[in-house]
C-alpha cells in the first residue's frame, strides 16, 4: 500500500466526480442526465484505478507510454524546485500581463527572461526584445487588430486622474 | 459532367478568381500558423469582402483560405507542440516528438505531403460520393452520432496508453474531459453548472486555452528546465535532408495515407463531428496498423505513421465536409456553416441545384481545394529547411517567444485575462498528467466532444426513450467500440502466442 502521484490523481478524480454527481442530483433531469451517467462511470473507474494502484506491488517508477512517452518527464526527472521555478516564469509573465498589459509585458518579459534566466549578453537580449516587440506590435496589434487589455496599473493611474 | 469538371478547373484558373484564391491561401496559411485563430473565424472575418464578388470569385477566395488552414496549423504542432489550429492536436504526439529527435524536417515533409494526398483524396471523394453518401447521412440520427463519439473516444482511450491499466487511464482521462466540458450554462434548462458565479464560465471553458495549456505549457516548462533546444542537444544538421525522407515516408505508407484520408472524408461527411475527431480516429487507426507491440510502443515517441495518419485526415475532411454542405445544405462544422452563409449571401441555394444547374461551380470548389493545397504544400516545402531550423535554436532564446505565442493564442479565445489563467491552470494539469502517465489525447477528445455527446444523448433519450439503444446502427457501433477496446488485448495475446511458438 503506497501513495503515488498517479494514485493521488485517481483519488482527486474520485472526489471531483462524487461532487459532480451530488451537485447534479439537484438539477432537472435534462441537465443532470449526462453529468450523472459520466460522473458515476468515471467515479467507479477512478475508484478501481485507485485500488489497483494502492495494492500494486513491484514497480515504483511510473513512465508514460504510447502517445505520451516522449514527453517532458521521459528524460531525467526534474527536481521539484526546477519545476516550480519554471512555472514561476509562466506565472510571472501572467502577472506582468495583468499588471502592465500585453504591450509592456511582452518586451519586459522577453528581456528579463533572456538576461536573467538565459544569461544572454546585452546585445542579444536587447535585439530579441526589439524583435519580439516588433513582431507583437506589427502582427497582433496592427494587422490582426486584437484588442489587448490595458494593465491594472494603467487603469489604476487613470482612475486616479494620472496619465 | 466531364464538361462541368473541366469548366470548374478553367473557372478557377481565370485571372481574377486565381488571384483571389492566392490571397485566400496566403491569409489561410498565416491564420493557420497563428495559434488560436482558426479557419472558421477567419472566414467569418472575410465574409464582408465577398459582397461584390461573383460566386466564381468568392468560393476560390473563401475555400482557398479555409482548406489550407489545417496544413499550416500542423506546422506549429510539429515544430513547437503548439497547435496552430484546434484540429491539429493529434499531430503533436509524434510530430513534436520527432522534432525533439532532430527530425523536424522529416516530420514536416511527411505531414505536408500526407496533407496534400488527403486533400486530393477528399476532393476526389467529393466528386464521386454525393449519391453514395446521401443514404448514410440520412440514416444517422442522434443515437448513432452519440455512438460515433463513444467509438472515437474508445479508440483513443485504448491506444494512447498501454498496459493493463492503460485503457482505464485512457477512459478516465476521456471521462474527465467530458466532465470539464460540462462547465457553463446547460443547453436545455439554462442552469449554470460549475461556473462558481463567474460570468466568464457561462459559455464553458474555451477550447484553445485548454489545448494550449495542456500541450504547449508542459513542453515550454520542459524547455526551461532542461535549457536545451527543442531538438535537444543534437548536433546542428541540415534538416532539409529529412524533408525528402518525410515525403518518401508518405508514399512508403501510401495505403495508410489513403485509408486515413478516407477516414477523414467519412468523418468529415458526418455533421457535427468536426476535424478533431477525424484526426484522432486516423491516429488511432495508424496506431493499430503497427504489427508488433514494440512497433506500437514507438507511437508517441516519433513514429512517422503517427503524423501521416492525422495529417491526411485533417485535410481530407474538408472535401468530405463539403458534400453534405453543398448537396443537402447541412454544414458539418463551424467553417462549413460560414461557407453556407456565403452561399446565401451570394444568392445560391445549396441542394440538388448544386448537382445540376451549378455543377461547374461545385467542381470549381473541388479544384480550389486541390490547387490551394498544392500551392501551400509546394511553398512550404521550399522553405521547410528554414522552418525546421527553429527546432535547433537553444531553448532559452525560443522560450519567451513560445510563451508569447501561447498566451496571445489563448487570449484570442475571448480576449479576456481569464483565458490566460485557464491556460496556466490546464498547463499545470497537463504537466501532472504527463508526469504521472495519464494520456492527454482522450482528455482533449472528451473535452471537445462533451457538449455534442450531451446534446446527442439528451435528444436520443427524449425522442426514443431507451429504444435508441436497440437501433441497428447503434448496436453495430457499440460492438465496434467493444472491439476497439479489446483489440490491443487480442493483439498482445496473439503476439505472445507467436513468440511462444517461435
Amino acid at each position: 500500500m503506497r501513495w503515488t502521484g498517479r494514485n493521488l490523481m485517481s483519488l482527486g478524480l474520485m472526489v471531483i466526480t462524487a461532487w459532480v454527481v451530488i451537485a447534479a442530483t439537484k438539477w432537472p433531469f435534462s441537465t443532470a442526465l449526462f453529468p450523472v451517467i459520466i460522473g458515476a462511470l468515471v467515479f467507479f473507474l477512478a475508484t478501481a484505478d485507485f485500488l489497483l494502484g494502492w495494492f500494486e506491488k513491484g514497480k515504483t517508477v511510473e513512465k508514460p507510454s504510447g502517445g505520451e512517452r516522449h514527453s517532458p518527464e521521459a528524460a531525467v526527472e526534474p527536481l521539484m524546485g526546477e519545476v516550480l521555478l519554471a512555472f514561476s516564469w509562466a506565472v510571472g509573465f501572467l502577472l506582468l500581463i495583468l499588471l502592465l498589459g500585453f504591450p509592456i509585458a511582452v518586451p519586459l518579459f522577453v528581456f528579463v527572461f533572456l538576461k536573467f534566466h538565459g544569461r544572454e549578453g546585452w546585445r542579444m537580449s536587447l535585439g530579441l526584445t526589439a524583435l519580439a516587440f516588433a513582431a507583437f506590435y506589427g502582427l497582433f496589434v496592427r494587422v490582426c487588430d486584437i484588442p489587448f487589455l490595458e494593465g491594472w496599473i494603467q487603469n489604476g493611474l487613470r482612475a486616479l486622474g494620472i496619465g | 459532367m466531364f464538361e462541368a469538371f473541366i469548366g470548374g478547373l478553367l473557372s478557377v484558373l481565370q485571372l481574377k478568381p486565381f488571384l483571389l484564391m492566392l490571397i485566400g491561401v496566403v491569409v489561410g496559411f498565416w491564420v493557420g500558423i497563428l495559434p488560436g485563430i482558426g479557419g472558421g473565424p477567419a472566414m467569418a472575418l472575410m465574409l464582408p469582402f465577398i459582397y461584390k464578388m461573383t460566386p466564381q470569385e468568392a468560393f476560390p477566395f473563401l475555400l482557398g483560405m479555409h482548406s489550407v488552414c489545417a496544413s499550416a496549423g500542423d506546422i506549429t504542432s510539429v515544430l513547437f507542440g503548439i497547435p496552430g489550429e484546434g484540429v491539429s492536436v493529434a499531430v503533436i504526439l509524434d510530430g513534436y516528438a520527432m522534432s525533439k529527435k532532430g527530425e523536424a524536417g522529416r516530420a514536416l515533409g511527411a505531414v505536408l505531403m500526407s496533407s496534400l494526398v488527403g486533400a486530393l483524396v477528399g476532393a476526389f471523394c467529393m466528386t464521386i460520393a454525393i449519391p453514395v453518401v446521401r443514404p448514410l447521412v440520412l440514416a444517422f440520427g442522434t443515437p448513432e452520432m452519440f455512438m460515433m463519439i463513444i467509438v472515437g473516444l474508445t479508440c483513443i482511450s485504448s491506444l494512447s496508453k498501454q498496459g493493463k491499466r492503460g485503457i482505464m487511464l485512457g477512459a478516465l482521462a476521456g471521462g474527465f474531459g467530458f466532465l470539464c466540458s460540462l462547465v457553463g450554462q446547460a443547453p436545455h434548462a439554462g442552469i449554470h453548472r460549475f461556473t462558481f458565479h463567474m460570468i466568464y464560465l457561462w459559455k464553458g471553458l474555451p477550447l484553445i486555452p485548454v489545448v494550449i495549456g495542456l500541450y504547449a505549457v508542459p513542453e515550454i516548462i520542459d524547455l526551461i528546465i532542461h535549457k536545451t533546444a527543442i531538438a535537444g542537444d543534437l548536433p546542428f544538421v541540415d534538416l532539409r535532408k529529412g524533408v525528402t525522407e518525410g515525403i518518401k515516408d508518405t508514399f512508403r505508407h501510401f495505403w495508410l495515407t489513403i485509408r486515413c484520408s478516407l477516414i477523414g472524408t467519412l468523418v468529415g461527411v458526418m455533421p457535427g463531428l468536426g476535424g478533431g475527431i477525424a484526426q484522432w480516429v486516423a491516429y488511432a487507426h495508424a496506431t493499430q496498423s503497427a504489427k508488433t507491440a514494440e512497433e506500437r510502443s514507438g507511437f508517441g515517441k516519433g513514429d512517422v505513421r503517427g503524423i501521416i495518419g492525422p495529417g491526411a485526415a485533417s485535410n481530407s475532411k474538408e472535401g468530405g465536409g463539403l458534400i453534405p454542405t453543398i448537396a443537402f445544405g447541412i454544414p458539418t462544422g463551424p467553417g462549413m456553416a460560414i461557407l453556407l452563409g456565403a452561399f446565401l449571401l451570394l444568392g445560391i441555394v445549396p441542394g440538388p441545384d448544386m448537382l445540376s444547374k451549378h455543377l461547374t461551380l461545385t467542381f470549381s470548389m473541388v479544384w480550389t481545394i486541390v490547387i490551394a493545397n498544392i500551392l501551400v504544400v509546394g511553398g512550404s516545402l521550399l522553405c521547410i529547411g528554414y522552418l525546421a531550423r527553429l527546432t535547433m535554436i537553444r531553448g532559452t532564446l525560443i522560450v519567451p517567444f513560445l510563451f508569447i505565442l501561447s498566451f496571445i493564442g489563448a487570449f484570442t479565445a475571448n480576449n479576456q485575462a481569464a483565458d490566460l489563467i485557464v491556460t496556466l491552470l490546464f498547463g499545470g494539469l497537463g504537466y501532472l498528467m504527463v508526469r504521472f502517465g495519464w494520456p492527454r489525447p482522450p482528455f482533449i477528445l472528451g473535452f471537445i466532444l462533451g457538449n455534442l455527446a450531451e446534446e446527442y444523448l439528451y435528444i436520443s433519450v427524449f425522442r426514443y426513450n431507451v429504444e435508441w439503444l436497440f437501433r441497428p446502427y447503434v448496436i453495430i457501433l457499440f460492438f465496434i467500440a467493444i472491439g476497439v477496446a479489446l483489440f490491443p488485448f487480442f493483439q498482445e495475446r496473439r503476439l505472445k502466442m507467436k513468440e511462444g511458438k517461435a
